[in-house]
């Protein structure tokens, strides 16, 4: 019997009141390693082209990897996926905090939801065991509320909940899953997905041993890779601010998202910056399960409109969001905005994006207060912000329009606005300016979730340095941010480490962004946490089989080359003289696209993995598959 | 009884007085003698006066803080001169050096304030003591309240009088003399829980399966969880001591 995995996957059919318990065969481990490769190759092969994404017969994944709930420094994440409703393809997000340790101490490595209830229910796990259980009376309230009233129904404190917020519950598309009050799977609508199952939340409680087969070895590589952490250049910095380290940082490159991508510098930025929250507001640094590197924090507003607000958060994301993309220059201001998503369940970013995109619309002439219920819409005007948010949480008025996501709004309101929607296959990109680092744009055409930047990171190319860019990569040019050669290269590397902290379940700070752990030293520690033994090359091939698998699904559900793409302004606009050295820059995306599919043994043409390369991974009953549905030629 | 000396060791603040460094006076017996032309500051003396009667006896209650205890500040908080009370043999005129059982014993000092509430902690204490990851298994526990932001971290202290062991019906619980850490008798406890509730740091955790109590052995050498804590929020030592580090 093998370590550190559970071993079991708990299927709940909530159309039928069914709770079942199912093993976990070794041959699926060691193909599809743990959390989002668990889930991705359930959703290939239990929600196919045929299903909607609202329909009861979509399905929700919950997976954890073999390292959450373990020593492994932000051990803590956990992958929610489905069929996403925002994008219609494939839906996928992560979050940190307590909430997946817990559904390992539980004795689980995966959730699957099926079905819809009849009425509000809660999933209630403990301990290898679950019921359903009635959640009328919970129906309604906000996330933070939600899981407090279910922490204390169940009359111990250290029971971890996932949860929904009005906004899912109302039909926003871009609505999320919340634990630990303000830890967010909020990407791609998975929300909404629980919302349609009429599945307010899932509650857990694990006291089972979790072990290893090792724990000798198993303790002696987590000692390496701590204090590989400690002297990592970036451990300081990344201690003191986070992600928030991003707003001056990207500023200065000339590429922080600022009205809406107009420009990418913004006036603001210092008082809008992690260093700011960190001098005026910040009470003390937090962290997630296990980790070595508390990089979030806890602040607290103190004096004026906003005097009592307090909160874990935010991120770059939700900072950056509601402050240099709307203009709006209070930090204050734009830490209450980000409270209000948090509450009522909204993803930071595709909110951010619809009402920057509002405004934009408005300074242009398309949008006047006729349409937007009399709101004045200008740049930085917070209370707009505000009183948009709670529209599009309630779907009232014009909040209605935007809370179906940004490409559906733009189509509505069309007159030329679609060009204006800053997303790519129906999700709304992240606040960096894809003209200033085009590792990252590339990464956004491309990503299999939708405009999406964190299923890659490809960092390297902040390094300058050219003798490893050519080492590395084979072109000197990849370790620029500006320069687009070599950067198909670096993306698939990147893509294929993302898989492997998203299947480890660990956070992308320090699998991705620091590279403190080799695919070697990962097989090494998954040996001696499991017993089973894998080679370097397993895991390499392990995780490019689930990047394909997942490039399978949405090439399965149509997307091809030309839905790899950015909106318009990256591809044609410059950015503005004042962006320093991104000044002039744009993305040169199809001799990245080229190179790309080139670096992934994928159809030039098409962005269709070859039956080849489908093979070589493994993955032979794909190839047929597309075959006869006429995907791939005979 | 012992003869005393009070010595002004530092003048932290601004005293108008002035009191200076190395300023002292004594106490015979019942006598306070000023050296000639000295005078001593009256707010600095009327905090000090009710501690001398105690500094001049011996005492030997095991966990009195009296004995230990040597500096006092000048109540004045922008002057902040800190006086030394040293105790001198009367018949000798040396100054008393502590015996080595008499000096304060280290131990786990808690920053609630500092604790991100990560909890690695308790992963680490549960995996090197039990191999388990579940922090259930854990010595130290993280109480977590997300809406203040509070993380609390339950773990032994090693109180002098520690309620835990009085209390014990079984005897189970003792005191390690090396370290001060409590020990726990799997055979003679009977998992009462008694121990628990006279914890007044809400430290000891009962294992719902293993029916015992788990109370913090500060490990062998290295204590486990503080090195692993990444802001210092655990420390093990006297409070003097981490102040100097």
């Amino acid at each position: 019997m093998y370590q550190g995995y559970c071993g079991q996957v708990l299927r709940v059919n909530l159309s039928r009141g069914e709770i079942k318990k199912e093993e976990l065969p070794l041959e699926f481990i060691r193909n599809y390693l743990g959390g989002r490769g668990f889930n991705m190759k359930r959703l290939y092969d239990e929600v196919s082209p045929e299903v909607k994404p609202l329909d009861p017969e979509n399905k929700l994944f919950i997976g954890v990897g073999p390292l959450t709930g373990t020593l492994f420094p932000g051990g803590a994440r956990v992958n929610f996926s489905a069929k996403s409703p925002q994008t219609g393809i494939l839906g996928d997000s992560n979050t940190g905090g307590f909430f997946g340790p817990e559904l390992k101490f539980a004795g689980f490595d995966q959730v699957i939801i099926e079905g819809k209830a009849e009425s509000p229910v809660y999933l209630y796990i403990k301990d290898e065991g679950a019921e359903i259980r009635p959640a009328d009376h919970l129906w309604g309230k906000d996330t933070f509320t939600t899981q407090e009233e279910i922490i204390a129904e169940s009359r111990d404190k250290r029971t971890q909940v996932a949860c929904i917020g009005p906004a899912s519950e109302n039909g926003v598309k871009y609505s999320g899953i919340f634990c630990n009050h303000v830890r967010a799977a909020a990407r791609t609508g998975m929300g909404l997905v629980m919302a349609s199952k009429n599945l307010k939340a899932v509650a857990v409680r694990g006291t089972q041993k979790l072990g290893a087969d090792d724990p000798t070895r198993f303790l002696r590589i987590i000692d390496r890779l701590d204090r590989k952490i400690r002297k990592h250049s970036e451990y300081e910095v990344r201690c003191r601010l986070g992600t928030t380290k991003l707003i001056k940082s990207l500023n200065e490159a000339g590429c922080l998202a600022t009205r809406h991508f107009q420009t990418g510098r913004f006036a603001h930025a210092e008082q809008v910056s992690g260093e700011y929250l960190e001098e005026n507001y910040k009470l003390k640094s937090k962290g997630c399960f296990s980790c070595i590197i508390p990089c979030s924090r806890f602040f607290e507003i103190d004096k004026g409109e906003h005097r009592g607000l307090k909160s874990e958060g935010p991120e770059f994301e939700g900072l950056a969001g509601f402050s240099s993309r709307v203009g709006v220059k209070s930090i204050e201001d734009s830490l209450k905005a980000v409270d209000l998503c948090n509450r009522n369940g909204l993803d930071v970013i595709s909110t951010s994006e619809c009402i920057s995109f509002a405004m934009e619309l408005y300074e242009l002439g398309i949008l006047d207060k006729k349409d937007t219920d009399g709101i004045d819409l200008c740049w930085g005007n917070s209370g707009a912000v505000f009183s948009l948010i709670e529209k599009i949480v309630n779907r009232q008025g014009f909040g209605d329009i935007l809370a179906d996501g940004v490409l559906p709004a733009a189509r509505k309101i069309g007159r030329g606005s679609e060009k204006y929607a800053m997303q790519v296959k129906g999700l709304e990109i992240f606040q960096a300016d894809p003209r200033g680092i085009k590792g990252y744009a590339l990464g956004v055409a491309v990503a299999t979730r939708g405009g999406d930047h964190l299923r890659r990171e490809p960092w390297f190319e902040f390094t300058e340095d050219a003798e490893e860019g050519r080492r590395r990569f084979g072109v000197p040019e990849s370790a620029f941010r500006l320069e687009y050669k070599g950067k198909g290269r670096v993306v698939k590397y990147y893509e294929e480490r993302c898989v492997l902290s998203d299947c480890m379940e660990v956070c992308k700070n320090t699998v991705v962004n620091m590279e403190i752990l080799s695919s070697s030293e990962a097989a090494e520690l998954l040996h001696a946490l499991s017993g089973i033994e894998f080679s370097t090359e397993d895991i390499d091939r392990a995780c490019e089989r689930i990047f394909n698998l997942e490039r399978a699904y949405i090439v399965r559900e149509g997307i091809r080359r030309q839905d790899d793409t950015l909106p318009e302004r990256f591809l044609k606009e410059p950015l503005p003289a004042e962006c320093g050295e991104s000044a002039g820059s744009i993305v040169e995306l199809e001799p990245m696209l080229d190179e790309y599919y080139q670096a992934h043994g994928w159809d030039l043409d098409t962005g269709i993995p070859t039956s080849e390369k489908l093979e070589f991974l493994g993955l032979g009953e794909i190839a047929a598959e597309f075959r006869e549905r006429g995907i791939l030629k005979e | 009884m012992y003869d005393l000396r009070i010595e002004v060791e530092e003048v932290k603040g601004f005293c108008d007085l002035p009191m200076k460094k190395g300023d002292y006076f004594e106490i015979k017996g019942g006598r306070i003698m000023i050296p000639e032309g000295k005078y001593i500051c009256l707010w600095a003396l009327q905090s000090m006066m009710p501690v001398f009667p105690a500094k001049q006896r011996k005492i030997d209650e095991e966990n009195d803080w009296i004995p230990h205890t040597k500096r006092f500040c000048c109540p004045d908080p922008n002057g902040m001169v800190i006086f030394r009370i040293d105790q001198i043999n009367p018949d000798t005129g040396r100054t008393v050096v502590e015996d080595e059982k008499q000096v304060v014993p280290p131990r786990i000092i808690v920053e609630e304030d500092l604790c991100t509430g990560c909890r690695a902690c308790e992963t680490v204490c549960s995996f090197t003591h039990s191999e388990n990851f579940n922090g259930e298994e854990a010595r130290i526990q993280i109480e977590k309240i997300e809406e203040e932001g509070r993380d609390i971290p339950h773990i032994c202290r090693q109180c002098g009088n520690a309620p835990c062991v009085k209390v014990c019906p079984a005897g189970a619980l003792s005191r390690d003399p090396e370290t001060n850490a409590v020990l726990v008798n799997q055979e003679l406890c009977t998992g009462c829980q008694r121990c628990a509730g006279a914890c007044s740091f809400d430290a000891i955790h009962f294992h719902q399966e293993i029916g015992l109590p788990l109370i913090c052995d500060l490990c062998e050498g290295e204590i486990e969880c503080i090195n692993r804590c990444p802001v210092d929020a655990i420390k093990f030592g006297t409070a003097e001591k981490l102040k100097e580090l």
